[in-house]
């Protein structure tokens, strides 16, 4: 078994890693303090290939792996959180679907600019009355000839403001319950189609959280993904690629708050020597490293199953579930280690555990994950 | 004009390791290798951006050659994810051994085997033992000028203008190809990030490794044999001194105490 | 005569710093060798030097005076010095790293089928074993690496602002001999198209007392204003790291590092430098270096002898109105 990434993996995660210290790390505390979208860096990062890291190089991509995107987003993520979210929303929730469900046109016209760094895609599924209850959705569409007319409202949408591409899904039979739900495309100017909020977050605050509007927006069937009822299924398994994003995203966050903590603690004396020579810290800073180890390896591995074509939802909802609680628990051990200066906004850790906290609810809460899992195990 | 570029790149221990993990391998009288990240010498990269850019607006070839041990292949990968259209790795024991008069032998060696070549470009300064010698002795063993510092290269009709960078400030110097040119960093060639896609497509490029028997070097030449200076001692300074952090509640009330510090020691 | 010989260019009847560093170091090494000690004064009109030459401590000085030497150009240079060396028959050979010495040593070495060494701050010597050895900085400073030619002549270029400069002696006497030779400006592969000076007004950065410098810190150009305050009112000059000048915050010129200039004021103030390797190696010689940064882990504090974690926004202009306050009375 061979833990060593590929000559091409460290690559992306080295040139990931310069860009994280050169370019992201330093304007994120202001990213976070105005919520301002990291444009310019989203741009330097999707020039480069960072927004389609799958997607085949015909379709704009790099034409890389899972394992690949894991390593490149962790280090996005160690720098910025929003940036690494924006990251994640845009290859695992947005050009993973379009991929795997679009017809040929459909790629080159949604796949290709978002991929390629152009534009910014959003996944529009959660609704006020459907979070954890994804299938109860309420967005309904009605065919009507060659288009359809979609109406109702989304909520909780990362990228809603800045997507020009949104995957959408509908109810176009409630009859039919979850197997009629069908996804869109739904693109940006639309009439009809409006970002109603943009909502004020404790954390990642440099990506946009958005409800999002739709009344009466035709699009036509050329803009369906995916055949009719298809709607959910391609929704779980664009989650199930998302969970590796937000794992990731969440240990990248991890490491940061676990960096910070480990260089506080070596030069904070009390008592006349660093604290990082008391057992209580160092015993603090034993799990937090051993938590991320574990957290890292399981994401890993959900990544690698997937490039296998294996099956991997289980391990990725377990990577999810893992890490994200790590990233909670390493920032709030973090912030201890700080004492009193980790309260305060001088230091970054305060923000790493604002940003941790999402990781436990988007994509599939903690709770959503352990009913995947246990289904899995009471499966098998 | 089309030119046919060869950057020489070196793979080195990153630079910017703390200075805690620094440690020497004394045997070897070099830097302990300990699994630290390895990174082509910053100037190389400068280097190699200059040359990308030069092709981008004269049209041509840029061709990576590095000279190191077997694992180098990952500094030319990285060169060929930035654009170099190829690589060439020298890589023998003997190759190792050298010191810079060597170095310089093996890379010229490397170059001739490439071809007809209208510039060389290598940094300026090598980041880790800091020499300037081997961009001017590449040029006395092609037998070719020689540029260095030179920050900026443009191409015009069948002649090359280097900006070079002096104390003084700037001269711009003219040379028909082939030249060899040492370079600066400058705010016009800040290495480019290499596309993802890139490294992709470097992966699958074969890098031919070269050993000595594979270019035509003088076998007296290279070698530890041939080395003309001896280290004879690497060594880790001690530095007594210990920064005595100025304390304040403010920043202002900091600045104040240093103000004074200054003037206790007699320093302004 | 087997010796030293020193290697200048360009000089008048007042040799620069450089040159008198050059001579310090050969000094100090003639008298441990105790071989014989020379100079090669190259220029338009080379013998103007050799008085001060003389003076500063060469027994021999040969010059050689040629319109083509008016300004550097590697290939005529070569040729030259190569001659000078024929007559000379040196041992070691001692240049400035400045520009000019860092582009013609290497290649003198090559065609002298000597050896060379960069950048040498410590140069010794031991007329028994007739060896010499010089020290110089390696790993950005973080070592010190002693090294001894085994081919000779040995060729030495010696830092900038390290060596003890020369001291002239009262009465000291010394034999000139213009050298006549042949140069062709057809072997000159390079041509000097122009030159643009980047003259800065005021106390010339390699020669101030106080330097104050900034970096990646200060986040852009405007950020220099104070900077340039505090330099005026201690009389010094301003510096930056390479991250400033390449990102065209300040001009070029004002770089000090390994590539850029080294200064050894009585005074560094680092301002938002975090003391990248190669920056250190250009101000390690300072007297007294104080970092200004916002992070405590930045290397720059393990050189410094004061240091205040802290925004240079704030600490900066309080320091500057300190400072004029404690140096107008």
């Amino acid at each position: 078994m061979d833990f060593e990434l590929t000559e091409s993996q460290e690559l992306f995660r080295k040139t990931a890693r310069d860009i994280a210290d050169r370019e992201i790390a330093p304007r994120a505390a202001t990213v976070d303090e105005l919520a301002e979208f990291p444009r310019e860096t989203v741009a330097t990062l999707g020039e480069l290939g960072f927004m389609g890291i799958m997607v085949p190089q015909e379709y704009g991509g790099a034409g890389a792996d899972a394992v690949s995107y894991v390593v490149a987003l962790e280090e996005i993520s160690r720098a910025c959180a929003s940036t690494g979210v924006i990251m994640s929303v845009n290859n695992s929730l947005y050009c993973e679907p379009i991929l795997r469900f679009g017809t040929e046109d459909q790629k080159r016209r949604f796949l290709v600019p978002v991929a390629s760094g152009r534009s910014q895609g959003c996944f529009a599924l959660s609704e006020p009355n459907a979070g954890t209850d994804a299938a109860n959705q309420q967005t309904r569409a009605r065919r009507e000839g060659d288009t359809y007319a979609l109406n109702g409202s989304k909520n909780f949408i990362t990228n809603g403001l800045e997507a020009d591409f949104a995957i959408m899904f509908a109810q176009l039979d409630p009859a039919l319950g979850h197997r009629g739900i069908t996804a869109f495309v739904v693109e940006r100017g639309t009439p009809g189609y409006s970002v109603s909020k943009v909502e004020k977050k404790l954390g990642i605050r440099g990506s946009s959280c958005c409800q999002l509007l739709l009344e009466d927006v035709r699009v036509p069937a050329e803009n369906r993904l995916g055949a009719e009822g298809e709607g959910l299924r391609l929704a779980l398994r664009a989650l199930d690629g998302g969970r590796i994003g937000i794992a990731t995203q969440a240990l990248g966050i991890a490491q940061a708050a676990y960096e910070a903590a480990l260089a506080y603690a070596g030069q904070r004396v009390q008592f006349g020597q660093p604290i990082a020579r008391f057992q209580a810290i160092q015993f603090m800073l034993a799990d937090m490293a051993t938590e991320i180890e574990a957290a890292r390896l399981l994401t890993l591995r959900a990544a690698a199953l997937k490039d296998r074509s294996a099956s991997y939802s289980k391990e990725a909802s377990m990577a999810k579930l893992y890490a994200s609680e790590t990233a909670m628990r390493v920032a709030t051990k973090a912030i201890q280690v700080h004492g009193g200066y980790g309260y305060l906004k001088d230091f970054p850790v305060e923000r790493f555990f604002r940003d941790a906290k999402i990781t436990e609810i988007y994509e599939g809460t903690s709770e959503a994950q352990r009913m995947v899992i246990a289904r899995a195990l009471l499966h098998d | 004009m089309a030119l046919n570029i060869v950057v020489c790149v070196k793979q080195i221990i990153d630079p910017e390791i703390p200075a805690s993990q620094f440690k020497l391998d004394k045997a070897n009288k070099r830097q302990l290798r300990e699994g630290h990240n390895l990174v082509i010498s910053a100037y190389d990269q400068n280097a190699l951006e200059v040359a990308l850019q030069l092709k981008e607006k004269a049209g041509g070839k840029v061709t990576a050659l590095c000279l190191g041990e077997a694992g180098a292949t990952s500094a030319l990968k990285s060169a060929l994810g930035m654009g170099a259209d190829e690589a060439a790795l020298l890589s023998d024991p003997a190759f190792l051994a050298c010191d810079q008069f060597g170095v310089a032998h093996a890379l010229a060696a490397g170059i001739k085997k490439l071809g007809a070549v209208d510039l060389v470009l290598c940094g300026c300064v090598s980041g880790d033992w800091g020499d300037l010698m081997v961009g001017p002795l590449l040029a006395e063993e092609l037998g070719i000028g020689c540029v260095t510092f030179a920050s900026r290269i443009e191409a015009t009709d069948g002649a090359l203008l280097f900006r070079r960078v002096v104390e003084t400030g700037v001269e711009r110097i003219e040379a028909k190809p082939p030249v060899v040119a040492t370079v600066i960093s400058d705010e016009t060639n800040t290495p480019r990030y290499p596309k993802l896609r890139d490294i992709m497509a470097a992966g699958k490029k074969p890098i031919p490794v070269w050993k000595a028997a594979d270019v035509q070097v003088d076998a007296a030449r290279v070698g530890a044999a041939a080395r003309r200076v001896e280290v004879d001692d690497l060594y880790v300074p001690v530095r007594e001194s210990t920064c005595e952090l100025i304390d304040g509640e403010t920043a202002e009330e900091k600045a104040d105490r240093l103000a004074l510090r200054l003037r206790e020691l007699k320093l302004i | 005569m087997p010796g030293i010989l020193v290697v200048v260019a360009g000089e008048g009847e007042r040799l620069t710093r450089n040159a008198l560093e050059v001579l310090g170091g050969a000094g100090r090494l003639h008298q441990k060798l105790g071989e014989g000690l020379a100079a090669v004064a190259l220029g338009e009109k080379a013998e103007a030097a050799a008085p001060a030459l003389i003076a500063h401590g060469a027994e021999t000085v040969y010059t050689v005076s040629h319109t083509l030497l008016k300004d550097y150009q590697a290939e005529v240079y070569l040729a030259a010095l190569e001659a000078a060396c024929a007559k000379a028959e040196p041992r070691v050979i001692l240049l400035a790293a400045d520009s000019m010495g860092r582009d013609v040593a290497p290649r003198l070495a090559h065609r002298l089928r000597g050896s060379m060494v960069s950048e040498c701050i410590e140069l010794d010597g031991d007329a028994g074993a007739k060896s010499v050895r010089a020290i110089r900085q390696s790993y950005g400073g973080k070592a010190l690496a002693a090294l001894a030619p085994k081919a000779f002549p040995a060729v030495v270029t010696l830092k900038l602002r390290t060596m003890e400069p020369a001291a002239p002696t009262e009465g000291r006497t010394g034999r000139t001999e213009a050298l006549s030779v042949t140069l062709d400006a057809g072997k000159a592969r390079t041509r000097l198209v122009d030159r643009q000076a980047e003259g800065s007004t005021g106390v010339k950065l390699e020669d101030a007392r106080v330097v104050i410098s900034g970096g990646r810190g200060l986040k852009g150009a405007e950020g220099f204003k104070v900077l340039e305050e505090l330099a005026q009112v201690l009389k010094g000059a301003v510096g930056a790291s390479r991250a400033a000048t390449d990102a065209g915050w300040v001009s070029a010129s004002m770089q000090v590092g390994q590539t850029g200039k080294t200064v050894a004021p009585d005074l560094y103030v680092a301002v938002g430098i975090s003391g990248a390797t190669q920056h250190i190696a250009g101000m390690s010689g300072a007297k007294a270096i104080v970092a200004i940064n916002t992070d405590p882990e930045a290397p720059i504090f393990k050189l410094a002898q004061l240091g205040v974690v802290g925004d240079y926004r704030q600490v900066l202009p309080r320091l500057l109105a300190k400072c004029k306050e404690l140096t107008s009375g």
